[in-house]
């Protein structure tokens, strides 16, 4: 799979080459290259067990793994996590991935690790995004909604200030009209100039927000695909059976 | 049977050395909550700091504050050096947690023998912050230096609180304690935060030995009691739960007060080994356990 082809711009936002990842012996991403392009939201779709977490966690360097790693023309490949982050790549793990005991207020100013400055400003953008999570500033996070802990997982995020937003499942475990708005949600973040590249298995939800799709399957891309290409969801289900 | 009088005077002393064990409790929750490791090299700080402080006192001749306000920077320079020395390149190596932990457990009985080789096995000790004393409430004897321990034990959990909760490093440690892969996620150093954590829980060590050494003594080997007397407490009181290790401390410090007004000095052990099994029996974790959502680390 190449990538580099489809995109049009020299330094994409990420671009990742032939990046790979073991778990002890077993190899649980195969050589895999990628490319998001400013401004793009690109979605990742496999069957369960595919390597689409282990992607995202390689990329991210949760999982030590081979392969380059360019953000913006600069290799990053060396950088660990926090590192990342510094450069504005985050993360949405799956299982919303928060500090449980804390309350909303202290997940969303840890976001802000890296902009302490800026707190307040940015918590005020994330509650236009996500009034609910005014009302809940108190509240532990283990006690919320799913939704509700969906949308602070991405709040938490947003205060970061990231320029590449990736998201493992956001729809995991919530009801669809949940899953909907919280999708939708991306969407306006991706107007806002924020790329995003997002693992989701509700196939039809990812296909309506991204404008390209890697199949991945069995630890390996197997194709790469415009989403305006596609004529049904039922054309990518033989690159499933791959 | 102990009269009203030995009992009071069994639950003041209690209280003093159960706040040291508590000291100790928090130092194996602040590291505990960073990085998964129980450090049994815990105790060693506590001996370190009382060490330091005599020899500054004795040696040097310099004044008590002077020598605290050294005393402690020192110790918590022997926790960094744990952390840098021992833990993190077993971490890079992909040791496992219980091999990292053995590897404290042997930091702590190098650094006894090390102590044990180069300034012997005699006891020392040092005056009391505040001369004179006891303070005599009807029959009841209470020292000053219990009010140091009780003042300054105050003010370090207040001061933990207000670290814990109101400081970017505080909230980043305990952000790393309850999900480290997302405290990566958002640019948390989770290496720089363990360092802090060793060297936070040195210092804290430090402190408790420099308080408690003067109603006592210091001597190479009083780390251990210490450490395996503050795991206790940790234990109690939900390990990584640093205001349940405090009050795991308390509790623990007088039972073996009374154990020993009541069975004798033979039963000390006894008393708090069986409060262990106790708890961990009924309460499999810790008295403090679910008493509230934010006790993590407060």
């Amino acid at each position: 799979m190449t990538g580099r082809n489809t995109a049009a711009e020299a330094d994409p936002l990420l671009r990742a080459e032939d990046v790979s990842a073991r778990y002890g012996h077993v190899q649980a991403l195969q050589p895999t290259s990628l490319v998001v392009a400013e401004g793009e939201i690109v979605t990742v779709l496999g069957p369960n067990g595919a390597g689409k977490s282990t992607l995202l966690r390689a990329l991210t360097r949760l999982v030590a793994g081979r392969g380059r790693i360019y953000f913006r023309g600069e290799d990053v490949s060396g950088l660990p996590t926090h590192k990342l982050a510094r450069r504005g790549i985050v993360m949405v793990q799956e299982g919303r991935g928060l500090f449980p005991q804390m309350s909303v207020r202290e997940n969303l100013v840890i976001g802000g690790y890296l902009q302490p400055g800026e707190v307040d400003a940015q918590m005020k953008a994330v509650f236009e995004l996500f009034p609910r999570l005014r009302e809940r500033l108190d509240q532990t996070a283990g006690s919320l909604s799913g939704g509700e802990q969906q949308m602070l997982a991405i709040g938490r995020a947003l205060m970061a200030k990231p320029q590449l937003l990736m998201l493992d499942e956001p729809s995991l475990g919530l009801a669809p009209r949940v899953a909907g708005e919280i999708l939708s949600t991306l969407g306006e973040l991706n107007r806002r100039g924020i790329g995003i590249l997002l693992v989701e298995q509700k196939a039809p939800l990812a296909l309506k927000l991204a404008q390209r799709v890697y199949v991945i399957s069995l630890g390996r891309i197997v194709a790469e695909l415009k989403t305006d290409e596609i004529a049904s969801y039922h054309d990518l289900a033989r690159y499933y059976l791959h | 049977m102990p009269n009203a009088i030995e009992f009071t005077q069994s639950i003041v002393n209690g209280i003093s050395v159960g706040l040291i064990y508590g000291l100790v409790g928090i130092g194996f929750c602040v590291i505990y909550n960073a990085s998964g490791i129980v450090n049994f090299a815990q105790g060693v700080f506590v001996m370190l700091g009382g060490m330091v402080c005599q020899a500054l006192l004795t040696s040097l001749g310099i004044p008590l504050i002077l020598a605290v306000v050294l005393t402690i920077p020192l110790v918590a320079l022997s926790g960094l050096l744990m952390e840098v020395a021992i833990v993190r390149p077993m971490m890079n190596r992909g040791a496992t947690l219980f091999a990292i932990i053995l590897a404290t457990l042997a930091a702590q009985i190098m650094v006894e023998r090390i102590t044990l080789l180069t300034l012997g096995d005699r006891p020392r000790t040092y005056e009391e912050f505040t001369s004179g004393g006891p303070l005599k409430l009807g029959d009841v004897a209470i020292g000053y230096q219990l009010f140091w321990i009780l003042g300054c034990g105050a003010l370090l959990v207040l001061a933990l609180w207000l670290f814990f909760t109101r400081t970017r490093s505080g909230r980043a440690l305990r952000a790393c304690s309850q999900n480290r892969e997302a405290a990566q996620l958002l640019g948390i150093p989770v290496a720089r935060m363990m360092l802090l954590a060793f060297g936070l829980s040195a210092a804290l060590g430090a402190i408790a030995g420099i308080l408690v050494t003067p109603t006592q003594y210091t001597a190479y080997n009083v780390g251990t009691p210490f450490g395996v007397n503050g795991f206790i407490a940790a234990i109690i009181g939900g390990f990584g739960r640093a205001g349940g290790a405090l009050a795991g401390g308390l509790l623990l410090g007088v039972l073996q007060a009374l154990a020993i007004v009541v069975l004798g000095a033979g039963f000390k052990n006894v008393a708090a080994l069986s409060v262990l099994l106790l708890v961990l029996l009924l309460f499999p974790n810790g008295i403090f356990a679910g008493f509230g959502p934010n006790a993590k680390a407060h």
